[in-house]
């Protein structure tokens, strides 16, 4: 208990007869990096908000170091750095204007304010915009700097709602390597998303939300296993496959595992999960000198493995 | 666990930090410019155009009547402005999101916002009868500024407050920036001065519960509480407001008002 950072106890939200959370409990402590999983609509962004005290349980409390948020937000609240949603940015003012501001209403020192303004526009790739109105900023910064916002005083706790939602790649690598350096430094990271592969790449545990509702609370080793059923492809080729055919397709970049479903048809699992590799597998396999017949992206969604989570919890009750 | 002194220190800084965080913003949003302009521009009108066209009036109080009849305009578009978009605009643009989940009291946050909206609107108003003021020096001589003078400046000043309130609770209810803008600016403009006079003339009851109504007081001053002849009925105006009951109606739409606002404010959320 001493060591519990995070805390929710049967948390319950409903909007008029639309039951938002339904006895959600979780404790996260001190220094993991928890995924908090869900397709839309499952609740993530409602438990966040609970958490910072945008909004208030129906039922149920949520703490952060022992202290109720909703009671007593103050004291709650001042280790914590928060994203939620897609925040507004005050477009009439400059990163700097706005970092300084939030670092007096965490009580900064003048001095320190001025150091992290720097050291977090750097983090975050705004350093050459930092004089510059915000209005003038695209989604990836306002992002950007919101996230700069969230880690600015320094924070052993970090609740962050879709923090990549918006990014590029490039901007979404960042940030990911952004959160990992925090689990060297003993801060507490709650990461919510709807992104398995995301959260797998920077998670140590997942919670799974699905419908308000907490089905499943898992390693991240597991969703490393489950994640591979979002990256099969289907390859037909014209000709059968000898042994050795399989071991060359094994050794193509890109590609994690090859299995036999029939003479000329097999089964490949990418190591990425965006579609550029399954673009770029295609290609080298042509290199290769294969003749391919059809090449079908197995098309199983997050949706359905919730809705398998979901049907396992029914069948074992 | 802090003691109550400490944390009452913490919020008033709280609140401190946030009426400095709204005047940088309405300075950045050109308000403060727009406003002050027209503070110093309004009286400059009535001194000029006089001065080459038309003469003066005969007395000081004349003048003061004649240009401060507009003081309760510029106190309706700086209100309008200043506060208008205080609370909902946290809401609309989502940037609550980012305001309202930092440690702080969410009531610290509005109080703050309010007195960041009422500050510079007292300040446009104040500026309108410094201006004017000098006018009346440079016309009339000192002597022409009179304690119904100053009675004028106090009674603006408390309806500058009592208007902001109706502004900004206006911006604690709503949900779009431009309505509660527009809704505040023409209340004060339009919409109560029309019921002041429905009941006024019409159902012949003194509405003096209406706020624009205690407002003719900025003006009334100078000629005193007795009715004035004229009108299509014989009578112009069969009502006039009484300087106590007037100063009391709007220091309890000032207060209910805020109270108000800062209440449904703080309960309201970023759903």
């Amino acid at each position: 208990m001493k060591d519990c950072i995070i805390r929710t106890e049967n948390l319950v939200k409903k909007f008029g007869s639309i039951t938002a959370l339904d006895d959600v409990s979780f404790e996260i402590k001190k220094g993991e990096v928890v995924g908090y999983l869900g397709p839309n609509g499952a609740g993530k962004t409602t438990t966040i908000k609970i958490l910072t005290n945008l909004i208030e349980p129906t039922t149920g409390r949520a703490c952060i170091n022992g202290i109720d948020v909703n009671k007593r937000p103050k004291e709650a609240l001042k280790d914590v750095g928060s994203l939620i949603g897609v925040p507004g940015v005050y477009g009439y003012l400059t990163p700097e204007e706005v970092l300084t501001y939030f670092g007096k209403v965490y009580r900064m020192p003048k001095k320190q304010i001025e150091q992290r303004v720097d050291k977090v526009l750097d983090m975050v790739n705004l350093s050459d915009w930092k004089y510059t109105k915000i209005e003038s900023f695209s989604t990836g910064m306002e992002r950007r700097l919101a996230i700069g916002k969230s880690i600015f005083h320094e924070p052993s706790i970090l609740i962050l709602d879709e923090p990549v939602l918006g990014l590029d790649p490039e901007g979404i690598r960042e940030i990911r390597e952004l959160i990992k350096s925090f689990q060297d430094k003993d801060v507490t990271v709650l990461l919510s998303s709807h992104l398995l592969d995301e959260v797998s790449k920077v998670c140590d545990s997942v919670i799974f939300l699905y419908d308000g509702k907490i089905i499943e609370k898992d390693s991240v080793e597991r969703i490393d296993q489950i994640m591979k059923q979002y990256r099969l492809i289907e390859v037909e080729f014209l000709e059968d496959l000898a042994e050795e055919d399989l071991d060359k397709l094994k050794n193509i970049p890109g590609i994690d595992e090859v299995e036999k479903i029939n003479h000329s048809k097999v089964r490949m699992i990418k190591k990425e999960e965006d579609p550029s590799s399954t673009a770029e597998i295609l290609i080298k396999v042509i290199r290769e000198g294969y003749k391919v017949v059809s090449y079908s992206p197995i098309k199983s969604n997050l949706e359905d493995f919730y809705v398998s989570l979901v049907g396992e919890r029914g069948d074992a009750k | 666990m802090k003691s109550i002194k400490e944390d009452m220190m913490e919020d008033i800084k709280n609140t401190c930090l946030t009426v400095s965080f709204e005047l940088k913003r309405h300075f950045r949003m050109k308000r403060m410019i727009i406003s002050f302009l027209l503070a110093i521009g309004l009286p400059l009108i009535f001194y000029i155009v006089p001065l080459i066209w038309a003469s003066f009036p005969d007395t000081a109080e004349g003048f003061a009547t004649l240009n401060l009849s507009f003081v309760n305009l510029l106190i309706i578009i700086s209100g309008s402005l200043f506060a208008g978009d205080a609370v909902v605009g946290e809401f609309e643009e989502k940037t609550g999101l980012l305001l309202f989940s930092t440690p702080q009291r969410h009531s610290t946050i509005f109080v703050g916002k309010y007195i960041g909206a009422l500050l510079p609107t007292l300040v446009v108003v104040s500026i309108y009868y410094l201006t004017t003021s000098i006018e009346i020096i440079g016309i009339y001589g000192v002597e022409g500024i009179t304690l119904e003078y100053f009675k004028s400046f106090f009674i603006a000043l408390v309806y500058t407050t009592s208007a902001v309130s109706l502004i900004f609770f206006f911006s604690s209810i709503l949900k779009r920036k431009i309505t509660s803008t527009l809704l505040g600016f023409f209340s004060l403009l339009m919409i109560l001065p029309i019921i002041e006079n429905v009941l006024q003339f019409l159902v012949e009851v003194e509405p003096w519960y209406i706020l624009t109504y205690s407002a003719g007081l900025i003006t009334n001053v100078f000629v005193g509480t007795t009715p004035i002849g004229g009108g299509p009925g014989g009578q112009m105006g069969q009502f006039s407001p009484d300087f106590y009951s007037g100063l009391t109606v709007m220091v309890a739409y000032t207060l209910i008002l805020f109270f108000l606002a800062v209440f449904i404010a703080s309960k309201r959320r970023m759903e």
